[in-house]
């Protein structure tokens, strides 16, 4: 079934390795300018943010035109498509509120995930009529978006939890704290993200169902996939988080809360082994059968 | 000629002499015309605020210092030892240095403070209506004042507060992202409460509360500041309705119990509670800390800050005093380039160069004429121009001191002699 697969184009390296650049530039500019000072450097550092989630995004559409596929067909354009996200959302914050305190942590976390999904070479699967299709391309970029707003709240929550401690040790040496965002800003910016957050995913695991009841066996039992279950708990507990926030819950609660979620998003993102229906380089037994 | 300056600040002069050599803005005033009476100035201008009375002026004496010190005695009825003792004097660039550091904060008693801008502005405005300030006296201050803009802008020296209400401010600031429509009580009508409500109603604070032993007093505060005054048994209820508290009452114990706060936010919509207690005793029960969201701070910590902010306000001096070497730099050249024979070779160097510009733009055809005939335009053309120069070089050099100055600054301003400098 797996033919050999022609080499990823010149341009696609060439844009990623662009990609890379603009956000290791990026990385380093918000460092100086939130860090050290150097204000002056980050309308740089914004610039170089959105020049690298532009040609990461050319990357992505390139790498599914030669797959044939959506981007995110497999891990590793999950993978990229996710650090474009975290770029793209923090573009769009720090446009909104005009603070640039989370680029320092986003950025590297945006390379990262760019840089695994060009040194690992893509499988050469040819994908089957189940990998195709709007349910699937939702239910991927949906939740991917979801899970990109999740690691952007846990980010604020971890910012909100610095500032704050380092607001109530201000008069022994907290001077990190000028440096970080309002305690308000980061508030509100952690309950937007999870409220995206949730919405999409809310979305995503829609047409994941839609899709999964078009492609699978009833019989198949699809439902009892550790990674859709995990993703429902994922589900489950961000909209309990957001929720409690909009009532008015203690904003350190829920920094802490969404800090923990991030367990449950690294597990949900990497439990792919031990599903059955989200192996992308493997068709679920079931699917291969109604298709022979 | 010379720039000189005299005067008395809070590190030369006690609090009683200072408030002895004060001068109010009509006293200014009068002080001036005497000294322009007796000759001691040919220009000046007086900057005078709480800790320091400073007379600047270009004299015409070769040893001004002395002379004006007598007349500043007479004229403020104060010992002449006594006013020679604590007084601060400079002479040439020492005085321009002076003015430079003053108007950048580095001279004052709150390092790096910007209100003192304004009142050299106010100084400056007063002399120029009295026309007492000329050529030198303007440059040198407008010089003083973009000075002290440049150290603030291009140093942190004045970006960190270094008062209690400042501090307060700047807190607000980090706790919230904007202070508009946010809403404060204020426990205690008193002096310090006041100030520091005038500063964040400024930044934009609305919902005011205030809430007092005494009634009356709350509500003048209240109606002042267009808030509401709310019953003193209602103070620990109040902190779930708002969102900065600030208290300063002369109360000998707490009285804020962290167990009436915790029951009044536990039905509270949550956001981060800014609480300010500016009392000595502490008005707030230091327990109020383990409340998750509530951010606390006495009088301990404000001056904590505020010491921490004065020092690192001290570790930007080098940087300003750099900013103020180059100002005292640039108006050197301006003024040692103000004296007329200066001025003359300046416009006789700029006339021959556009002279010589235009016979080499038109070479091509003067080439064409016989070497006669060629000697003829050079000589035309040079007698133009000593004829154009003439009547402004002897202008230049007739009259008073500070006409020939004015005139002076004038030509250079005109014919752009600075920029050719530069």
């Amino acid at each position: 079934m797996d033919a050999a697969h022609p080499l990823m184009p010149p341009l696609y390296t060439l844009l990623g390795a662009l990609a890379l650049i603009a956000y290791a530039v990026a990385a380093l500019l918000y460092t100086a300018a939130v860090f050290l000072d150097r204000r002056s450097l980050g309308p740089f550092a914004t610039a170089g943010a959105a020049m690298g989630a532009i040609f990461n995004l050319v990357a992505l559409w390139l790498r599914g035109h030669t797959l044939h596929t959506v981007p995110y067909a497999d891990i590793l354009g999950s993978l990229s498509l996710f650090g474009f996200f975290l770029a793209a959302l923090h573009v769009v914050l720090e446009i909104r509120h005009g603070d640039r305190a989370l680029g320092p942590f986003l950025m590297p976390a945006s390379f990262l995930f760019l840089l695994l999904a060009l040194v690992l070479p893509p499988r050469a699967a040819s994908p089957g009529p189940e990998m195709r299709g709007s349910f699937f391309a939702l239910h991927v970029t949906l939740n991917m978006l979801a899970y990109s707003a999740f690691t952007l709240a846990a980010a604020l929550s971890g910012l909100y939890l610095l500032a704050s401690r380092s607001l109530r040790n201000l008069a022994s040496g907290g001077a990190t704290a000028s440096r970080l965002p309002s305690l308000s800003f980061l508030v509100g910016a952690t309950r937007t993200s999870l409220s995206v957050g949730v919405a999409t995913q809310l979305l995503g695991l829609g047409f994941g169902v839609a899709w999964a009841v078009q492609v699978w066996n009833p019989g198949s039992r699809w439902l009892l996939d550790p990674k859709v279950l995990l993703a429902f708990a994922t589900f489950g507990f961000y909209a309990v988080v957001a929720f409690r926030a909009h009532r008015g819950a203690a904003p350190v609660t829920t920094a802490r809360l969404a800090l923990a979620g991030l367990v449950l998003l690294a597990l949900s993102l990497s439990s792919n082994a031990l599903s059955r229906v989200h192996g992308f380089d493997r068709f679920p037994p079931v699917a291969r059968a109604q298709r022979s | 000629m010379e720039i000189v300056f005299v005067g008395w600040n809070h590190r030369t002069a006690v609090l009683d002499l200072r408030e002895r050599l004060s001068l109010t803005p009509d006293r200014a005033r009068e002080a001036l015309n005497g000294m322009f009476a007796e000759r001691l100035l040919v220009e000046g201008a007086i900057v005078s605020t709480c800790n320091r009375a400073e007379i600047y002026g270009v004299s015409e004496h070769a040893d001004p210092v002395p002379e004006l010190h007598a007349y500043l005695s007479r004229f403020h009825s104060v010992d002449h030892e006594t006013l020679s003792r604590a007084a601060l004097s400079g002479r040439g660039s020492d005085t321009v240095r002076h003015l430079f550091r003053v108007a950048s904060g580095l001279d004052s008693l709150v390092l790096g403070e910007a209100e003192i801008l304004g009142q050299i502005r106010e100084a400056h405005r007063r002399a120029a209506e009295m026309k007492t300030s000329r050529a030198v006296v303007n440059r040198l201050f407008t010089s003083a004042l973009e000075c002290g803009k440049r150290v603030r802008t291009e140093t942190s020296l004045g970006t960190r507060p270094a008062s209690v209400p400042g501090i307060a401010l700047q807190l607000a600031g980090r706790v919230f992202e904007e202070l508009a429509g946010r809403r404060v009580l204020l426990i205690g009508a008193g002096e310090v409460v006041e100030l520091t409500l005038r500063l964040l109603a400024d930044a934009g604070v609305t919902g005011i509360s205030i809430t007092n032993r005494s009634p009356r007093n709350a509500e003048a505060l209240a109606t002042m500041y267009g808030g509401n005054s709310i019953p003193w048994d209602d103070r620990e209820s109040a902190f779930s309705q708002v969102d900065i508290v600030l208290s300063a009452t002369s109360s000998p114990e707490p009285v804020v119990k962290a167990a009436g706060v915790k029951r009044a936010l536990s039905g509270r919509r949550r956001g981060p509670l800014l609480v300010l207690d500016l009392a000595v005793p502490r008005d707030i029960d230091p327990a109020i800390d383990s409340i998750a969201d509530v951010y606390r701070y006495d009088v301990d910590a404000l001056e904590a800050l505020a010491r921490k902010n004065t020092e690192e306000r001290a570790a930007e001096v080098p940087h300003a005093e750099a900013v103020v070497e180059e100002g005292v730099r640039r108006f050197h050249d301006w003024y040692s380039g103000l004296q007329t024979v200066d001025v003359v070779k300046g416009l006789r160097e700029k006339m021959e160069t556009l002279r010589r510009a235009e016979l080499e733009k038109h070479s091509g055809r003067l080439s064409r004429l016989s070497i006669e005939d060629r000697q003829l335009v050079e000589r035309v053309t040079e007698g133009l121009i000593a004829k154009i120069l003439h009547e402004p070089t002897v202008s230049l050099k007739q009259g008073a001191l500070e006409e020939r100055l004015d005139r002076a600054a004038a030509a250079r301003a005109l014919f752009k002699l600075d920029e050719e400098r530069e």
